[in-house]
Protein backbone atom coordinates (compact mmCIF):
# COMPACT_ATOMS: atom_id res chain seq x y z
CA UNK A 1 0.00 0.00 0.00
CA UNK A 2 2.83 2.30 1.20
CA UNK A 3 4.59 1.83 -2.23
CA UNK A 4 1.02 2.06 -4.30
CA UNK A 5 0.80 5.76 -2.61
CA UNK A 6 4.47 6.23 -3.29
CA UNK A 7 3.94 5.81 -6.99
CA UNK A 8 1.15 7.60 -7.26
CA UNK A 9 2.74 10.53 -5.22
CA UNK A 10 5.36 10.59 -7.94
CA UNK A 11 3.18 10.14 -11.14
CA UNK A 12 1.17 13.34 -9.60
CA UNK A 13 4.40 15.06 -8.89
CA UNK A 14 5.68 14.58 -12.38
CA UNK A 15 2.85 15.10 -14.26
CA UNK A 16 2.98 19.09 -12.24
CA UNK A 17 6.30 19.44 -13.46
CA UNK A 18 6.14 17.96 -16.65
CA UNK A 19 3.00 19.81 -18.03
CA UNK A 20 2.91 19.95 -21.32
CA UNK A 21 3.49 23.84 -22.83
CA UNK A 22 1.44 25.55 -25.61
CA UNK A 23 2.63 28.13 -27.71
CA UNK A 24 -0.08 30.55 -28.71
CA UNK A 25 -0.45 33.39 -31.14
CA UNK A 26 -3.45 35.57 -31.47
CA UNK A 27 -6.79 34.13 -33.40
CA UNK A 28 -6.20 36.31 -36.41
CA UNK A 29 -2.89 35.23 -37.15
CA UNK A 30 -2.81 32.94 -39.89
CA UNK A 31 1.30 32.59 -40.45
CA UNK A 32 2.53 28.93 -40.25
CA UNK A 33 4.66 28.13 -37.77
CA UNK A 34 6.83 25.17 -36.78
CA UNK A 35 8.96 24.69 -33.51
CA UNK A 36 12.16 25.75 -35.91
CA UNK A 37 10.45 28.88 -36.19
CA UNK A 38 9.29 29.17 -32.38
CA UNK A 39 12.83 28.18 -31.64
CA UNK A 40 14.82 31.27 -33.82
CA UNK A 41 12.06 33.84 -32.78
CA UNK A 42 12.93 33.25 -28.91
CA UNK A 43 16.30 32.85 -29.79
CA UNK A 44 16.16 36.49 -31.78
CA UNK A 45 16.90 35.17 -34.96
CA UNK A 46 13.87 35.10 -36.70
CA UNK A 47 12.13 39.08 -36.10
CA UNK A 48 9.30 38.61 -38.50
CA UNK A 49 6.14 36.42 -39.38
CA UNK A 50 6.18 34.84 -42.75
CA UNK A 51 3.77 37.31 -43.73
CA UNK A 52 6.74 40.00 -42.89
CA UNK A 53 4.97 41.58 -39.35
CA UNK A 54 7.21 42.30 -37.31
CA UNK A 55 6.80 39.29 -34.27
CA UNK A 56 6.74 40.12 -30.46
CA UNK A 57 7.46 37.53 -28.44
CA UNK A 58 6.90 37.30 -24.57
CA UNK A 59 8.43 35.15 -22.19
CA UNK A 60 7.45 33.82 -18.57
CA UNK A 61 9.09 35.30 -15.92
CA UNK A 62 11.62 32.52 -14.27
CA UNK A 63 8.38 30.31 -13.38
CA UNK A 64 8.14 26.34 -14.59
CA UNK A 65 6.22 27.10 -17.37
CA UNK A 66 9.19 29.32 -18.96
CA UNK A 67 11.52 26.30 -17.57
CA UNK A 68 9.84 23.50 -19.23
CA UNK A 69 9.58 26.00 -22.86
CA UNK A 70 13.55 26.78 -22.55
CA UNK A 71 14.31 23.20 -21.64
CA UNK A 72 11.95 21.13 -24.47
CA UNK A 73 11.84 24.26 -27.32
CA UNK A 74 15.24 26.27 -27.00
CA UNK A 75 17.34 23.73 -25.86
CA UNK A 76 19.19 25.67 -22.67
CA UNK A 77 19.45 26.55 -19.36
CA UNK A 78 18.25 29.56 -17.85
CA UNK A 79 22.08 30.59 -16.90
CA UNK A 80 22.64 29.47 -20.71
CA UNK A 81 20.12 31.56 -22.03
CA UNK A 82 20.84 34.32 -19.73
CA UNK A 83 24.75 34.31 -21.48
CA UNK A 84 22.87 34.12 -24.59
CA UNK A 85 21.16 36.77 -24.51
CA UNK A 86 23.84 39.20 -22.54
CA UNK A 87 25.95 38.75 -25.71
CA UNK A 88 23.38 40.29 -27.83
CA UNK A 89 22.08 42.66 -25.55
CA UNK A 90 25.43 44.39 -24.85
CA UNK A 91 26.48 44.43 -28.02
CA UNK A 92 23.10 46.59 -29.53
CA UNK A 93 22.23 43.09 -30.98
CA UNK A 94 18.91 41.97 -30.08
CA UNK A 95 16.35 42.26 -26.94
CA UNK A 96 15.28 39.45 -25.20
CA UNK A 97 11.63 39.09 -25.28
CA UNK A 98 9.36 40.82 -22.22
CA UNK A 99 8.95 38.85 -19.24
CA UNK A 100 5.27 38.52 -18.11
CA UNK A 101 4.44 37.43 -14.82
CA UNK A 102 1.85 34.16 -15.40
CA UNK A 103 -0.17 32.50 -17.89
CA UNK A 104 -2.99 35.20 -17.61
CA UNK A 105 -1.06 37.71 -18.28
CA UNK A 106 0.53 35.87 -22.03
CA UNK A 107 -3.26 35.16 -22.46
CA UNK A 108 -4.39 38.29 -22.23
CA UNK A 109 -1.23 39.99 -24.30
CA UNK A 110 -1.78 37.61 -27.08
CA UNK A 111 -5.24 38.18 -27.15
CA UNK A 112 -5.08 41.86 -27.25
CA UNK A 113 -1.54 41.48 -29.62
CA UNK A 114 -1.98 40.49 -33.65
CA UNK A 115 1.70 40.69 -33.57
CA UNK A 116 2.46 38.70 -30.52
CA UNK A 117 3.58 34.94 -29.39
CA UNK A 118 3.56 33.31 -26.75
CA UNK A 119 3.74 30.11 -24.26
CA UNK A 120 1.45 29.00 -21.59
CA UNK A 121 0.63 25.69 -19.00
CA UNK A 122 -1.64 23.51 -21.93
CA UNK A 123 -4.19 23.40 -19.46
CA UNK A 124 -4.81 27.11 -19.51
CA UNK A 125 -5.50 27.43 -23.03
CA UNK A 126 -8.69 29.54 -23.80
CA UNK A 127 -10.62 30.58 -26.94
CA UNK A 128 -9.16 33.67 -26.68
CA UNK A 129 -5.95 32.74 -28.25
CA UNK A 130 -4.87 30.11 -31.20
CA UNK A 131 -2.19 26.89 -30.46
CA UNK A 132 0.03 26.86 -32.63
CA UNK A 133 2.51 23.89 -31.52
CA UNK A 134 2.52 21.94 -28.06
CA UNK A 135 5.28 20.45 -26.46
CA UNK B 1 35.34 61.16 -14.64
CA UNK B 2 35.16 64.43 -17.09
CA UNK B 3 33.17 62.11 -19.00
CA UNK B 4 30.20 61.24 -17.05
CA UNK B 5 28.00 64.90 -17.28
CA UNK B 6 27.59 63.54 -20.44
CA UNK B 7 26.20 60.56 -19.81
CA UNK B 8 23.87 61.89 -17.44
CA UNK B 9 23.10 64.44 -20.41
CA UNK B 10 22.54 62.18 -22.57
CA UNK B 11 20.04 59.78 -20.92
CA UNK B 12 18.31 63.06 -19.96
CA UNK B 13 17.85 64.00 -24.04
CA UNK B 14 16.61 60.36 -24.62
CA UNK B 15 14.06 60.85 -21.68
CA UNK B 16 13.18 64.26 -22.89
CA UNK B 17 13.67 64.13 -26.78
CA UNK B 18 11.07 61.44 -26.95
CA UNK B 19 8.72 60.79 -23.72
CA UNK B 20 7.40 57.74 -25.64
CA UNK B 21 11.06 56.72 -26.02
CA UNK B 22 11.55 53.39 -23.75
CA UNK B 23 15.13 53.66 -21.89
CA UNK B 24 16.20 50.37 -20.99
CA UNK B 25 18.88 50.02 -18.56
CA UNK B 26 20.97 46.95 -18.39
CA UNK B 27 24.46 46.14 -16.51
CA UNK B 28 27.23 43.95 -15.77
CA UNK B 29 29.73 43.67 -13.25
CA UNK B 30 32.60 41.51 -12.14
CA UNK B 31 34.13 41.45 -8.69
CA UNK B 32 37.51 39.70 -9.17
CA UNK B 33 40.27 38.89 -6.41
CA UNK B 34 43.63 37.65 -7.17
CA UNK B 35 47.01 37.32 -6.81
CA UNK B 36 50.64 35.69 -7.85
CA UNK B 37 51.49 32.74 -5.91
CA UNK B 38 55.40 33.98 -6.19
CA UNK B 39 57.36 35.67 -3.47
CA UNK B 40 59.53 37.25 -6.42
CA UNK B 41 58.27 40.95 -8.17
CA UNK B 42 57.28 38.93 -11.04
CA UNK B 43 53.86 40.69 -12.43
CA UNK B 44 50.80 38.81 -14.10
CA UNK B 45 47.33 40.14 -15.33
CA UNK B 46 48.37 43.33 -13.27
CA UNK B 47 48.96 41.46 -10.09
CA UNK B 48 51.60 41.00 -8.12
CA UNK B 49 51.98 38.87 -4.83
CA UNK B 50 49.75 41.17 -2.67
CA UNK B 51 46.05 40.09 -2.73
CA UNK B 52 43.92 42.75 -5.22
CA UNK B 53 40.28 42.92 -5.57
CA UNK B 54 40.75 46.06 -7.65
CA UNK B 55 42.86 45.31 -10.50
CA UNK B 56 40.45 43.30 -13.10
CA UNK B 57 36.77 44.37 -11.16
CA UNK B 58 34.80 46.63 -13.03
CA UNK B 59 31.01 47.92 -13.32
CA UNK B 60 29.01 48.83 -15.93
CA UNK B 61 25.71 50.43 -17.33
CA UNK B 62 24.12 50.21 -20.53
CA UNK B 63 21.10 52.30 -21.54
CA UNK B 64 19.23 51.85 -24.83
CA UNK B 65 16.22 53.73 -26.31
CA UNK B 66 14.26 53.08 -29.57
CA UNK B 67 14.28 56.73 -30.74
CA UNK B 68 11.77 55.68 -33.39
CA UNK B 69 10.89 53.16 -35.61
CA UNK B 70 14.76 51.31 -36.46
CA UNK B 71 16.60 54.13 -35.08
CA UNK B 72 18.06 53.64 -31.69
CA UNK B 73 20.61 54.70 -29.45
CA UNK B 74 22.95 52.65 -27.31
CA UNK B 75 25.88 53.73 -24.63
CA UNK B 76 28.11 52.15 -22.13
CA UNK B 77 29.39 53.58 -19.57
CA UNK B 78 32.16 51.17 -17.74
CA UNK B 79 33.66 51.95 -14.55
CA UNK B 80 37.29 49.72 -14.28
CA UNK B 81 38.89 49.18 -10.79
CA UNK B 82 42.36 49.55 -12.66
CA UNK B 83 41.24 52.88 -13.44
CA UNK B 84 40.21 53.77 -10.04
CA UNK B 85 37.10 53.20 -10.61
CA UNK B 86 36.71 56.20 -13.62
CA UNK B 87 33.28 56.05 -14.85
CA UNK B 88 34.04 56.19 -18.61
CA UNK B 89 32.29 55.79 -21.68
CA UNK B 90 33.18 52.65 -23.84
CA UNK B 91 30.51 52.78 -26.32
CA UNK B 92 28.14 55.10 -27.74
CA UNK B 93 26.28 54.23 -30.93
CA UNK B 94 23.35 54.74 -33.31
CA UNK B 95 21.65 52.50 -34.84
CA UNK B 96 19.95 52.07 -37.82
CA UNK B 97 17.96 49.03 -39.10
CA UNK B 98 17.12 48.77 -42.61
CA UNK B 99 15.43 45.94 -42.68
CA UNK B 100 15.60 42.39 -39.95
CA UNK B 101 19.26 41.37 -41.60
CA UNK B 102 20.81 44.92 -42.18
CA UNK B 103 22.10 47.11 -39.66
CA UNK B 104 24.35 49.92 -39.57
CA UNK B 105 25.93 51.58 -36.78
CA UNK B 106 27.59 54.46 -35.99
CA UNK B 107 30.05 55.87 -32.85
CA UNK B 108 31.92 54.49 -30.41
CA UNK B 109 32.15 50.75 -30.45
CA UNK B 110 34.08 47.48 -30.32
CA UNK B 111 36.96 46.56 -32.67
CA UNK B 112 35.48 42.81 -33.40
CA UNK B 113 39.07 41.30 -32.93
CA UNK B 114 38.41 37.89 -31.77
CA UNK B 115 35.10 36.17 -31.18
CA UNK B 116 34.78 37.15 -27.30
CA UNK B 117 35.59 41.08 -28.08
CA UNK B 118 31.72 42.51 -28.33
CA UNK B 119 31.78 41.09 -24.62
CA UNK B 120 35.03 41.30 -23.69
CA UNK B 121 33.99 42.87 -20.42
CA UNK B 122 31.02 40.69 -20.04
CA UNK B 123 32.59 37.93 -18.01
CA UNK B 124 28.97 36.21 -17.17
CA UNK B 125 29.22 35.35 -21.28
CA UNK B 126 31.89 33.06 -20.86
CA UNK B 127 33.57 30.26 -18.65
CA UNK B 128 37.13 31.96 -17.97
CA UNK B 129 37.69 34.29 -15.39
CA UNK B 130 39.64 36.70 -18.53
CA UNK B 131 39.76 35.34 -21.89
CA UNK B 132 43.02 34.01 -22.73
CA UNK B 133 45.37 37.43 -22.74
CA UNK B 134 48.12 35.73 -25.30
CA UNK B 135 45.77 35.82 -27.76
CA UNK B 136 43.33 38.93 -26.15
CA UNK B 137 46.81 41.54 -25.39
CA UNK B 138 46.05 44.07 -28.13
CA UNK B 139 46.28 47.01 -25.91
CA UNK B 140 43.21 49.03 -27.05
CA UNK B 141 39.80 47.67 -28.23
CA UNK B 142 37.66 50.54 -29.32
CA UNK B 143 37.39 52.69 -32.24
CA UNK B 144 35.26 55.78 -33.47
CA UNK B 145 33.45 54.72 -36.84
CA UNK B 146 30.95 52.50 -38.63
CA UNK B 147 29.93 49.38 -38.49
CA UNK B 148 28.11 47.22 -40.67
CA UNK B 149 26.61 44.07 -39.98
CA UNK B 150 24.21 41.85 -42.37
CA UNK B 151 23.15 38.50 -40.86
CA UNK B 152 21.11 36.10 -42.73
CA UNK B 153 20.61 32.06 -42.81
CA UNK B 154 22.07 29.85 -45.19
CA UNK B 155 20.27 26.67 -44.84
CA UNK B 156 20.71 25.68 -41.25
CA UNK B 157 23.79 27.99 -41.18
CA UNK B 158 23.86 31.67 -39.72
CA UNK B 159 26.15 33.70 -41.18
CA UNK B 160 27.15 37.49 -39.67
CA UNK B 161 29.45 39.53 -41.78
CA UNK B 162 30.03 42.94 -40.50
CA UNK B 163 32.48 45.54 -42.61
CA UNK B 164 34.03 48.26 -40.08
CA UNK B 165 35.54 51.61 -40.82
CA UNK B 166 37.12 54.37 -38.57
CA UNK B 167 39.64 55.57 -36.44
CA UNK B 168 41.65 55.15 -32.65
CA UNK B 169 43.18 58.08 -31.23
CA UNK B 170 44.31 57.86 -27.44
CA UNK B 171 47.40 57.03 -25.45
CA UNK B 172 48.39 53.34 -24.92
CA UNK B 173 51.10 50.97 -23.68
CA UNK B 174 53.29 49.45 -26.38
CA UNK B 175 57.36 49.76 -25.63
CA UNK B 176 56.68 52.90 -23.74
CA UNK B 177 53.86 53.52 -21.06
CA UNK B 178 51.82 56.40 -22.39
CA UNK B 179 52.81 56.75 -26.15
CA UNK B 180 50.30 59.01 -28.50
CA UNK B 181 48.51 56.22 -31.08
CA UNK B 182 46.77 57.29 -33.87
CA UNK B 183 45.46 54.61 -36.22
CA UNK B 184 43.56 55.83 -39.05
CA UNK B 185 41.56 53.84 -41.97
CA UNK B 186 40.95 50.86 -39.79
CA UNK B 187 39.09 48.98 -42.00
CA UNK B 188 38.27 45.18 -42.01
CA UNK B 189 35.62 42.57 -42.29
CA UNK B 190 34.76 39.92 -39.59
CA UNK B 191 32.62 37.21 -41.07
CA UNK B 192 31.04 34.37 -38.45
CA UNK B 193 29.19 30.88 -39.32
CA UNK B 194 27.35 28.81 -37.05
CA UNK B 195 25.20 25.83 -37.08
CA UNK B 196 23.73 25.05 -33.85
CA UNK B 197 26.54 23.85 -31.58
CA UNK B 198 29.43 24.58 -34.25
CA UNK B 199 30.77 28.15 -35.05
CA UNK B 200 33.60 29.28 -37.36
CA UNK B 201 35.01 32.98 -37.09
CA UNK B 202 37.59 34.85 -39.03
CA UNK B 203 38.44 38.43 -39.19
CA UNK B 204 40.74 40.46 -40.85
CA UNK B 205 41.86 44.15 -40.22
CA UNK B 206 43.80 46.92 -41.55
CA UNK B 207 45.15 50.15 -40.24
CA UNK B 208 47.32 53.18 -40.86
CA UNK B 209 49.62 53.06 -37.60
CA UNK B 210 51.36 55.47 -35.59
CA UNK B 211 52.73 54.87 -32.24
CA UNK B 212 54.92 57.90 -30.33
CA UNK B 213 57.23 55.97 -28.09
CA UNK B 214 57.94 58.23 -25.54
CA UNK B 215 61.14 58.18 -23.02
CA UNK B 216 59.25 57.23 -19.88
CA UNK B 217 60.54 53.09 -20.22
CA UNK B 218 64.26 51.75 -21.11
CA UNK B 219 63.03 50.54 -24.12
CA UNK B 220 61.58 53.62 -24.74
CA UNK B 221 64.87 55.76 -24.73
CA UNK B 222 67.06 53.09 -25.98
CA UNK B 223 65.11 53.13 -29.53
CA UNK B 224 64.54 56.91 -29.54
CA UNK B 225 68.00 56.82 -29.09
CA UNK B 226 68.86 55.11 -31.88
CA UNK B 227 65.82 55.79 -34.07
CA UNK B 228 67.93 59.56 -33.21
CA UNK B 229 71.54 58.67 -34.44
CA UNK B 230 70.38 56.65 -37.46
CA UNK B 231 68.72 60.13 -38.65
CA UNK B 232 71.28 62.46 -37.34
CA UNK B 233 73.61 60.08 -39.28
CA UNK B 234 71.01 60.06 -42.78
CA UNK B 235 70.16 56.82 -42.20
CA UNK B 236 66.57 57.57 -42.85
CA UNK B 237 65.34 54.68 -43.82
CA UNK B 238 66.49 52.36 -40.85
CA UNK B 239 65.45 55.54 -39.03
CA UNK B 240 61.85 55.00 -40.21
CA UNK B 241 61.88 51.18 -40.05
CA UNK B 242 62.44 51.84 -36.14
CA UNK B 243 59.77 54.01 -35.90
CA UNK B 244 56.10 53.49 -36.04
CA UNK B 245 54.64 56.38 -38.08
CA UNK B 246 52.19 55.87 -40.69
CA UNK B 247 52.87 52.10 -41.38
CA UNK B 248 50.62 49.34 -42.40
CA UNK B 249 49.45 47.61 -39.57
CA UNK B 250 47.52 44.63 -40.23
CA UNK B 251 45.86 41.98 -38.44
CA UNK B 252 44.25 38.30 -39.41
CA UNK B 253 42.22 36.03 -36.74
CA UNK B 254 40.95 32.39 -37.51
CA UNK B 255 38.75 30.97 -35.01
CA UNK B 256 36.69 28.09 -33.94
CA UNK B 257 34.15 26.90 -31.10
CA UNK B 258 32.02 23.45 -30.50
CA UNK B 259 29.31 23.49 -27.51
CA UNK B 260 28.18 19.69 -28.02
CA UNK B 261 26.37 17.81 -25.86
CA UNK B 262 27.79 19.86 -22.44
CA UNK B 263 31.53 19.39 -23.43
CA UNK B 264 32.86 22.93 -24.83
CA UNK B 265 35.67 23.45 -27.32
CA UNK B 266 37.34 26.68 -28.68
CA UNK B 267 40.63 27.68 -30.27
CA UNK B 268 41.49 31.09 -32.33
CA UNK B 269 44.39 31.49 -33.95
CA UNK B 270 45.86 35.40 -34.33
CA UNK B 271 48.59 36.99 -36.28
CA UNK B 272 49.29 40.44 -35.90
CA UNK B 273 52.19 42.83 -37.40
CA UNK B 274 53.40 46.60 -38.36
CA UNK B 275 55.17 46.72 -41.42
CA UNK B 276 58.48 48.63 -41.27
CA UNK B 277 58.78 49.64 -37.03
CA UNK B 278 60.90 48.25 -34.09
CA UNK B 279 57.41 46.21 -33.45
CA UNK B 280 57.29 42.26 -33.81
CA UNK B 281 55.43 40.63 -35.54
CA UNK B 282 52.90 38.53 -32.91
CA UNK B 283 51.66 35.13 -33.42
CA UNK B 284 49.52 33.28 -30.56
CA UNK B 285 46.63 31.09 -30.51
CA UNK B 286 44.84 29.20 -27.90
CA UNK B 287 43.08 26.20 -27.10
CA UNK B 288 40.50 25.16 -24.56
CA UNK B 289 37.91 22.39 -23.75
CA UNK B 290 35.63 22.60 -21.16
CA UNK B 291 32.48 20.21 -19.61
CA UNK B 292 29.52 21.32 -18.16
CA UNK B 293 27.47 19.54 -15.52
CA UNK B 294 24.24 20.91 -14.90
CA UNK B 295 25.28 24.76 -13.24
CA UNK B 296 29.15 23.38 -12.98
CA UNK B 297 31.98 24.37 -15.52
CA UNK B 298 35.57 22.66 -15.71
CA UNK B 299 37.86 23.82 -18.42
CA UNK B 300 41.88 23.31 -19.83
CA UNK B 301 43.17 26.05 -21.86
CA UNK B 302 46.42 26.47 -23.48
CA UNK B 303 47.92 29.62 -24.85
CA UNK B 304 51.20 30.29 -26.48
CA UNK B 305 52.53 33.45 -28.12
CA UNK B 306 55.70 33.91 -30.13
CA UNK B 307 56.69 37.49 -31.22
CA UNK B 308 59.58 38.04 -33.37
CA UNK B 309 60.77 39.65 -36.71
CA UNK B 310 61.54 38.12 -39.76
CA UNK B 311 65.33 37.21 -40.54
CA UNK B 312 65.62 39.73 -43.37
CA UNK B 313 64.93 42.43 -40.94
CA UNK B 314 68.36 42.00 -39.28
CA UNK B 315 71.51 43.54 -40.28
CA UNK B 316 70.17 46.51 -41.96
CA UNK B 317 73.21 48.61 -41.92
CA UNK B 318 76.30 46.28 -42.72
CA UNK B 319 78.58 49.15 -43.78
CA UNK B 320 78.24 50.61 -40.24
CA UNK B 321 78.82 47.47 -37.37
CA UNK B 322 78.32 50.11 -34.37
CA UNK B 323 74.67 50.80 -35.63
CA UNK B 324 73.93 47.43 -37.16
CA UNK B 325 74.23 46.01 -34.18
CA UNK B 326 71.96 48.38 -32.33
CA UNK B 327 69.64 47.84 -34.82
CA UNK B 328 69.81 44.22 -34.56
CA UNK B 329 69.30 44.50 -31.07
CA UNK B 330 66.69 46.54 -30.89
CA UNK B 331 64.91 44.03 -32.89
CA UNK B 332 66.03 41.42 -30.95
CA UNK B 333 64.63 43.32 -27.54
CA UNK B 334 61.13 42.94 -29.06
CA UNK B 335 61.48 38.86 -29.12
CA UNK B 336 58.74 37.05 -26.89
CA UNK B 337 57.89 33.15 -26.42
CA UNK B 338 55.67 31.92 -23.78
CA UNK B 339 53.11 29.64 -23.24
CA UNK B 340 50.29 29.54 -20.49
CA UNK B 341 48.09 27.15 -19.14
CA UNK B 342 44.85 28.16 -16.97
CA UNK B 343 42.54 25.40 -15.51
CA UNK B 344 39.76 26.81 -14.12
CA UNK B 345 35.86 26.21 -13.05
CA UNK B 346 32.76 28.34 -13.33
CA UNK B 347 29.35 27.80 -10.66
CA UNK B 348 26.21 29.14 -11.56
CA UNK B 349 24.79 29.38 -8.54
CA UNK B 350 22.45 32.23 -9.56
CA UNK B 351 20.15 32.59 -12.53
CA UNK B 352 21.54 36.01 -13.20
CA UNK B 353 25.82 35.63 -11.57
CA UNK B 354 28.29 32.90 -11.44
CA UNK B 355 31.60 32.12 -9.79
CA UNK B 356 34.96 31.37 -11.45
CA UNK B 357 37.85 30.54 -10.19
CA UNK B 358 41.00 30.58 -12.17
CA UNK B 359 44.43 29.20 -11.91
CA UNK B 360 46.94 30.26 -14.50
CA UNK B 361 50.58 29.28 -14.81
CA UNK B 362 52.53 31.82 -17.58
CA UNK B 363 56.00 30.37 -18.95
CA UNK B 364 58.30 32.76 -20.30
CA UNK B 365 60.43 30.90 -22.43
CA UNK B 366 62.89 33.26 -23.17
CA UNK B 367 63.80 34.32 -19.48
CA UNK B 368 62.91 30.44 -18.06
CA UNK B 369 60.42 31.51 -15.81
CA UNK B 370 57.04 30.42 -14.34
CA UNK B 371 54.59 33.05 -12.98
CA UNK B 372 51.51 31.75 -11.00
CA UNK B 373 48.33 33.76 -10.79
CA UNK B 374 44.85 32.53 -8.97
CA UNK B 375 41.47 34.73 -9.46
CA UNK B 376 38.36 34.34 -7.91
CA UNK B 377 35.76 36.40 -9.92
CA UNK B 378 31.88 36.89 -9.40
CA UNK B 379 30.14 37.96 -12.51
CA UNK B 380 26.44 39.35 -13.01
CA UNK B 381 24.50 40.65 -15.48
CA UNK B 382 21.52 42.55 -14.45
Amino acid sequence: MKKLLLATAVALLSSTAFADVAVIVNPANGNAIDEGTIKKIYLGKAKSFDDGTKVNPVNQDGNSVSDEFNDKVVGKSSSQLNAYWSKLVFTGKGTPPEKLANDQAVIDFVSTNGDAIGYIDASKVTDKVKVVATF
Amino acid sequence: MKKLPIALALCAAFVSANTLAEVRINGFASIVGGKTLDDDNATLYGYDDDISFKNESMFALQLSADLQEKLSATAQIVARGSDDFDAEFEWAYLTYEFTDELQVSAGKMRVPFYRYSDFLDVGYTYRWVRPPQSVYNLPFSTYEGLSLLHNTQLGDWDSTVQVIYGSFDDKIAVVSVNGDTELNDIAGINWTLSYDWFSARAAYFVAETSIAIENDTDAGIALNGLEQTLRNAGFVDQADDIAVNEDDGSFLALGFSIDYNDILFDAEYTEFEVDNSALAKQTQYYSSVGYRMDEWTVHLTYENNDDKHDSSRYNALPAVPALNAGINQVLESGKAKSNVYTIGTRYDFHPSAALKVDFSRFKDDITDTDTDVVAVAVDLVF
